[in-house]
């Protein structure tokens, strides 16, 4: 699993675990099922206190996101269609928050902006209008 | 169970106050980053805690134990590492680990001290003077933790190492943490070490605790604020503001740390000043060593 944290981020490292996770979870990489390291594997590839790590795994069970079963080591948790695509929407939202701050300080007309998110949404490479 | 007790400890020495009515109390488990400037008195802390120094007030407890008083049976439970720490540069690596083992007869794990130094490649046949600083340092640490210490207390650890060696020492640091789950206070000016390590912030200036709070509150509830110099505003009327730690001024510009998350922050100074658009983010550990430690300009 191809985790990285910032240490020196102003975002807490448990908090980055959590959302890089949730990203996987939701995009596909991980499947309901799978396992997650271990708290100690994950504390040592990644230099952080396993303290860190459990905290990060603890509210990731509490969200639903991971479960943990008696004798198992902690594995991704079905998810039904609905709720995957609330999350995803979530996700997406929350990432907005930043481009939509930068659209509101530099005045950007509403319909600009929704034009220039959706241009950059189209396959790139991709002829446009022939016309 | 309370691992580290400080009850309004002051110590100085001549006329200066190293520490001033200092108090703390640390459970059992948990990882404390002690922080502060040159000379803000880490290091008179944690050599009160050893029992190397005895402050002029106040008491302190280590395990239960008085430092001073019960030294023996607290150096029985506690592992220590320092910078200045020298070890005998005639012994080979493992002469130096039988001699700590003979120190702690009842307590020392032959196979920790094994499993470690075989993980971090320290050439246990040769002499100390042959290794590299980091490789010393690292000697140093796997002895303070084989005997399966309680408490283990660092003084600037990885002072004076290179970038890679101090992550191979804070790498040993995490695998005798994932072994033992011990209490870890540990001194550094290095702030990813601390950020990667410890789940409790201890910040000392000039003697007194400025800080002292959870890691991930620390982040998620601390934030800076520019805001400009212009008329109606000054020092004392940010200063004066709920929850404002700091006001530093730079250039034509204050920079402000308040003890709120970032969009409160934003729209209490905003709402306050009737100002509108403020640059407001979370901090990292060293910015926000530097905004609250740090000089004015």
């Amino acid at each position: 699993m191809m985790i990285l944290v910032d240490p020196n981020n102003g975002i807490p490292v448990y908090r980055q675990l959590m959302d890089q996770i949730k990203f996987f979870v939701s995009s596909g990489v991980l499947k309901p099922g799978d396992p997650l390291p271990s708290t100690r594997s994950l504390s040592s590839q990644l230099g952080v206190n396993p303290m860190t790590i459990s905290k990060a795994y603890s509210f990731l069970e509490r969200e639903q996101v991971l479960e943990r079963r008696p004798g198992r080591p902690l594995v991704v948790k079905n998810v039904d269609p609905k709720e995957l695509e609330t999350r995803k929407m979530e996700q997406l939202n929350e990432s907005l928050k930043h481009p939509v701050r930068v659209v509101k300080q530099l005045n950007i007309d509403i319909k600009q902006a929704a034009q220039a998110f959706e241009d950059l949404l189209k396959p790139s490479g991709e002829p446009h209008d022939r016309n | 169970m309370i691992a580290i007790d400080f009850k309004n400890i002051t110590c100085s020495y001549e006329n200066k106050t190293a520490l001033d009515s200092i108090s703390l109390s640390i459970p059992a488990g948990q990882v404390i980053g002690l922080v502060g400037r040159n000379g803000a008195g880490k290091t008179t802390l944690i050599r009160s805690a050893m029992g190397m120094l005895r402050p002029q007030s106040g008491t302190i407890s280590i395990l239960g134990l008085d430092p001073v008083k019960d030294s023996v049976l607290v150096k029985q439970r506690v592992g220590y590492v320092s910078e200045e720490q020298i070890l005998p540069p005639f012994l080979k690596v493992l002469d130096v680990m039988n001699l700590h083992k003979s120190l702690y007869p009842m307590t020392w794990d032959d196979h920790l001290a094994r499993k470690l130094s075989s993980q971090f490649n320290l050439p246990t046949d040769q002499k100390i003077k042959t290794l590299s600083k980091g490789q010393a340092r690292q000697v140093a640490l796997v002895c303070a933790v084989s005997h399966r210490p309680e408490l283990l207390i660092l003084d600037e650890p990885a002072g004076g190492l290179d970038p890679s060696a101090r992550r191979e020492f804070l790498e040993t640091s995490i695998a005798f943490l994932n072994e033992s789950g011990s209490t870890i206070l540990f001194s550094s000016h290095h702030m990813t070490d601390v950020e990667r390590m410890s789940n409790r912030i201890i910040l000392l200036h000039k003697g007194k605790k400025l800080l002292d709070r959870d890691m991930d509150d620390l982040k998620e509830e601390n934030t800076l604020v520019i805001i400009p110099e212009i008329e109606g505003i000054d020092r004392s009327s940010i200063k004066d503001l709920p929850q404002c730690l700091s006001v530093r001024k730079r250039g034509d510009l204050y920079h402000s740390v308040f003890h709120l998350p970032v969009e409160e922050t934003r729209q209490c100074v905003e709402d306050k000043f009737s100002l509108r658009g403020l640059q407001a983010k979370s901090m990292g550990l060293e910015e926000l060593f530097i905004e609250v430690t740090g000089g004015q300009s």
